[in-house]
């Protein structure tokens, strides 16, 4: 009787061990069989804010770029940062003049302006706005010298091109802008389109573009 | 027959530790097909607990070498592997050309990046906790160290 039990207990402690030496390959399969197929991003909408780059080629070769962000993260990887111009999340410009322009003076004289239509050129070559409206500041090109239009859009929060402004002087802070636009609403922040490109640079809540 | 049944039953028992812990730490896997002649054929597959582990046994003056060398790397690499962590699953940089794909993603608290090509194929998975250890043993063993 005990020799049967005994026997009984051999071939269990056999089978068990065997399932044992077995189980990690299974896991081993498990954990190394994601293939590389596409999109298989979970959504995640949640307080975390996302810059989404998208740019899709309408050429022969169909080249399509996306590019998915998260602005804490940028916010947190640009003051490890440190070279050429880029030191603790700024960057570093000369003398803040660029092409003889004042960009501070230019920033300050656009925050206490109110509203309103900055420049508007319209010729037969393009058409370009430049506009303060609803706190965003906007750039409009409309290209029309080829025979295939190009129109490009950049619609900027004030709040963010003060931030950019906030440092010492000849310095944007890329830190506190990325923070300011980080509490922006979902936006489209630029619209590139011509005959052969389409680019989106925009904002939401999304860790997926659509 | 006992003896053989607690035999097993020990070398099993060995045996799913070491798989459970290799598992839990996952692995890190690097495939590089170079497809011209002479090309390069690297598949690698290394239980990622293994990797800090054997950096203990790495020379000190060969560890500072490295860490001189990824110096500036190093403090961006390891801010974006723990901002990382903190994300979903996250398809960030796609590429789709012709026939020339990337993708650089985080699946499964690894990070993936996958680039495929006519003429070549690399696809790399490793644990994100595991880019983290070694870029902290590296910092430790920097020249400010």
């Amino acid at each position: 009787m005990l020799d049967r039990y005994k026997i009984s207990f051999a071939k269990i402690a056999l089978i068990a061990s065997t399932a044992l030496f077995l189980s990690p390959l299974g896991a081993l399969a498990q954990t190394t069989a994601a293939p590389p197929s596409t999109r298989q991003s979970t959504t995640s909408v949640s307080k975390d804010r996302w810059l989404h780059v998208r740019v899709i080629s309408s050429d022969a070769k169909g080249e399509t770029v996306r590019v998915n962000v998260p602005l804490e993260l940028a916010e947190k990887v640009l003051p490890a940062i440190h070279q050429d111009r880029i030191h603790d999340g700024k960057v570093k410009i000369d003398n803040a003049h660029v092409n003889d322009v004042d960009l501070r003076a230019l920033v300050d004289a656009i925050r206490t302006t109110k509203d309103g239509e900055f420049v508007t050129v319209q010729s037969n070559d393009c058409d370009v706005r430049v506009a303060k409206q609803s706190n965003h500041l906007i750039v409009h090109v409309l290209d029309k010298q080829n025979s295939k239009k190009s129109e490009v859009e950049v619609k900027v929060p004030m709040k963010v091109i003060d931030a950019l402004f906030s440092a010492g002087k000849d310095e944007l802070d890329l830190v506190a802008a990325l923070h300011a636009l980080s509490t922006q609403g979902d936006t489209e922040l630029v619209s590139v389109k011509d005959h052969e490109n389409t680019v989106r640079v925009w904002l939401d809540s999304k860790n997926v573009t659509d | 027959m006992m003896l053989l049944a607690k035999a097993a039953l020990t070398v099993g028992g060995t045996f799913v530790l070491a798989g459970a812990y290799t598992m839990r730490e996952g692995v890190i896997r690097i495939d590089v097909d170079e497809y011209r002649a002479g090309g390069s054929h690297v598949h690698l597959w290394v239980p990622a607990a293994a990797v800090p582990m054997v950096l203990h046994f790495v020379p000190t003056e060969h560890l500072r070498h490295g860490s001189e060398q990824a110096r500036q790397a190093m403090p961006i690499l390891r801010a974006i592997v723990k901002e990382l962590k903190k994300y979903p699953d996250t398809e960030f940089v796609e590429v789709d050309d012709h026939d020339e794909h990337v993708r650089i993603r985080t699946q499964g608290a690894r990070l993936q990046i996958d680039v495929d090509a006519p003429d070549q194929k690399v696809h790399v998975l490793c644990p994100l906790s595991t880019i983290e250890d070694v870029t902290i043993q590296l910092e430790e063993h920097g020249p400010a160290a």
